[in-house]
């Protein structure tokens, strides 16, 4: 018995000494003479059969000594993740970028030898794609500015140490949770032209009734304010927090300096609400962008009530209604820049801020 | 500048269960005008709430606060003429210097730019601070710092600083630099100072009076000599001085104290003091306690002691000093730094019968204080 269980150890030891002398690193510790040699330098006195392995083991050693001690042996665990996102995000972006540079429409394939910027000329002469581009940045600010104003004011108001915090907080973050679809659904009873909340609500201040979908002039506005019901709550606890940090010193600081209560807040309190802001208005921007699934919901389908056509939804319906591939991947091009330089900034803040 | 009145001052805090707590109770003391007032006493005595009760921070429970005769409970902080020192500096930190000094000028007066600017100037003179005038608070040190709230305070040419433990998160070398140079300014611009501090050093070296508090109710008001050598009550005589004075619990039979360990005999003032206290509590400071080397006491003010554990200052040597052979509860004298003196030498330590205080065991109030009479009369200690 001990025997055998003597042999099956030395067996495996040996195993695992092959299988760690297939590693280059190992190789030397092997003590096998020629391929010692050889893996030690890697360089032209090596055998020419060897060479190879050599020459590997050289470059590991070089994009270790460039990016780090463990870059190649943690390889394993971040390579994968990063060929994935690499592939699946940045390659499509490519991607659609070359199929932007075609002609591809209808059900006949791309032709990648023919590649030229005629889709986005054509763009820049499309007023419906210059409405759209309107009709987004109008949303992305208006949405923003509002959002944070009342976000802004809200946890003002919820920080007086006043009672029921805990639940005022949660009632106005609730929206956030809702999905999209939701929210649109629930928007569209309240804007009804008939019996909708709103118009019940005006007429009876004898105001009235709005067609708020219907009207090309005011449906943009709508939606602005069903996002900024949905989203004041999100900025409110991000404003919160910030408020927080802010040591109660300030602000007696500011009283004992003779500060009225709304020079206190505008002078010594909001300038330094200045990095909530700025993740706030981030993550609000982003969603303005993404409003595509909030519009779909609302008429259930591609094509958004008259005024409320934005990028987002423009791309969809050239893409999925007619066909125009090559178009809509144009579109969608520059939704994408719009949204890098909204992000592009903020990075670039965060690494000179240390950090990224 | 105005003198500056606490009458009865009282600030009750009730607790989440409807309990009340009482943090400060009735309060009384006039601040001259240009006088130096440190408010001094063990955290949680409520010498910060008074101070903040002062500022309009905190509202006063009952009582009264008057500045310059008028009564100031009620304004806003706001409307009153008071500029504060905050223990964390509170400096805005995105303001540089210089804004931060002239924000309260802007806020309160409606001087114009130059004039406000003159004002930062001067002040940031006479704080030795005018190339810090531009940079942020993140860019100073702590002591950079603690000059540009000292700036923003004194710009303002208020009635009343009022400074909250503005000392305390400096190093031990800067404080006493500050310490200093703050009663310096503070005698320039003769300007009525309140100071709350823990620390009792502060409290003796920069105040014109100290005023003890402990558990909200003021034990003492006087000049920290008064304070050192006529302690009002055993609270005050333990509080002030460092180390703090020895007690011992005795009862008097005739003219001698009866204590655990030793007996003491008292004279004839002193017996006339404690004429009908049953239990007295027997107080020494540490450098009155005479230490001399020997074995056998001479009288009955001097005791057989054991040396347990020596602390040594350089300037002085702290002596821990246990009766008979039994070092447990040892007391502390202190003698000077040249003196060799080792743990487990037999000494004699004698209480001086001019020097003793003593305190009613039950009630703490002083019935004798130590005499005075070797004081130099050149220079009277109070």
């Amino acid at each position: 018995m001990r025997e055998f269980l003597s042999t099956a150890r030395s067996r495996l030891r040996r195993a695992a000494g092959r299988d760690a002398g297939s590693d280059g690193d190992a190789e030397r510790a092997d003590g096998d003479g020629d391929s010692a040699l050889a893996t030690d330098g890697g360089t032209a006195e090596a055998g020419a059969d060897v060479a190879p392995a050599g020459g590997t083991d050289g470059l590991l050693d070089r994009l270790d000594d460039r990016f780090g001690e463990d870059f190649t042996e943690s390889a394993p665990f971040w390579l994968p993740p990063f060929l994935l996102v690499g592939l699946f995000v940045y390659g499509a972006i490519a991607w659609n970028f070359v199929i932007s540079l075609t002609e591809y429409k209808g059900f006949v394939g791309p032709d990648y030898s023919d590649l030229d910027l005629d889709m986005y000329v054509r763009a820049v002469g499309d007023s419906a794609v210059i409405d759209a581009t309107v009709n987004t940045f109008v949303l992305v600010v208006a949405f923003t500015i509002v959002a944070l104003v009342i976000g802004m004011l809200l946890a003002i108001l919820v920080d007086q140490k006043i009672r029921f915090e805990n639940t005022f907080r949660t009632i106005y973050l609730l929206p956030m949770s809702l999905s999209f679809v939701v929210t649109a659904q629930f928007w569209l009873w309240m804007y009804n032209f008939n019996n909708g909340v709103v118009n019940i609500a005006l007429g009876a201040f004898g105001i009235g009734p709005v067609d708020w979908i219907g009207n090309p002039q005011i449906v943009l506005w709508a939606v602005v304010f069903a996002l900024v019901w949905q989203f004041s709550g999100y900025t409110m606890v991000v404003y919160l927090a910030g408020l927080r940090a802010i040591p109660t010193e300030h602000y007696e600081a500011a009283k004992v300096d003779g500060a009225s209560t709304a020079k206190m807040y505008w002078r010594v309190i909001v300038p330094q609400l200045k990095g909530s802001t700025i993740s706030a208005a981030i993550v609000l921007m982003v969603f303005a962008l993404k409003a595509f699934d909030f519009l779909y919901s609302l008429v259930s389908g591609y094509r958004p009530p008259n005024g409320a056509d934005i990028l987002a939804t423009k791309m969809v319906r050239e893409a999925y209604s007619t066909n125009n591939w090559a178009y809509a991947s144009a579109i969608a091009i520059v939704l994408f820049l719009m949204a890098l330089s909204i992000i592009g900034p903020y990075l670039y803040y965060e690494y000179d801020k240390g950090n990224l | 500048m105005a003198q500056l009145e606490l009458d009865a001052v009282r600030k009750v805090f009730t607790d989440d269960d409807g309990s009340d707590i009482v943090a400060v109770d009735d309060v009384t003391v006039d601040i001259e005008d240009g006088e130096f007032l440190v408010l001094v006493g063990p955290s949680g005595c409520g010498k910060s709430t008074t101070l903040r009760m002062v500022a309009g921070l905190e509202t006063a429970s009952g009582g009264d606060i008057r500045l310059g005769g008028r009564s100031i409970v009620g304004q806003k902080p706001q409307d009153r003429d008071i500029a504060m020192v905050f223990q964390s500096y509170a400096l805005y930190p995105h303001m540089t210097s210089r804004e931060n000094m002239s924000f309260g000028l802007e806020e309160s007066t409606d001087m114009t730019d130059e004039e406000i600017d003159e004002r930062v100037q001067n002040a940031a003179e006479l704080l030795d601070i005018p190339e810090l005038l531009d940079r942020k608070p993140a860019e100073l040190s702590g002591g950079q710092q603690q000059r540009v709230a000292l700036g923003r305070a004194i710009v303002r040419d208020p009635e009343v600083f009022l400074m909250d433990e503005p000392l305390s998160n400096l190093d031990a070398k800067l404080r006493s630099q500050m310490r200093t140079e703050l009663q310096r300014i503070q005698e320039d611009l003769d300007t009525t100072t309140v100071y709350v501090t823990h620390d009792q050093t502060e409290a003796m070296t920069m105040g014109d009076r100290i005023a003890v508090l402990d558990g909200g109710e003021l034990q003492q008001a006087g000049t920290p000599l008064e304070c050192y050598h006529r302690p009002a009550n055993r609270f005050v005589a333990g509080f002030i001085g460092e180390p703090s004075m020895n007690f011992f619990d005795a009862t008097v039979r005739g003219d001698r104290l009866v204590a655990d360990r030793f007996e003491y005999g008292l004279r004839e003032a002193a017996v006339n003091d404690v004429a009908g206290a049953e239990g007295v509590t027997l107080g020494i400071r540490p450098e009155d306690v005479e230490v001399t080397p020997g074995t056998e006491p001479a009288d009955d003010n001097e005791f057989a002691t054991v040396v347990d554990v020596v602390e040594p200052m350089g300037n002085e040597n702290a002596v821990y000093l246990g009766f008979g052979a039994d070092p447990t509860d040892p007391f502390v004298a202190t003698v000077g730094g040249m003196r060799r003196v080792e743990a487990g030498q037999r000494v004699i330590a004698r209480f001086p019968p001019d020097a003793i205080h003593l305190f009613d065991a039950t009630t703490g109030e002083a019935l004798h204080s130590r005499s005075l009479e070797d004081a130099d009369p050149a220079e009277p200690r109070i």
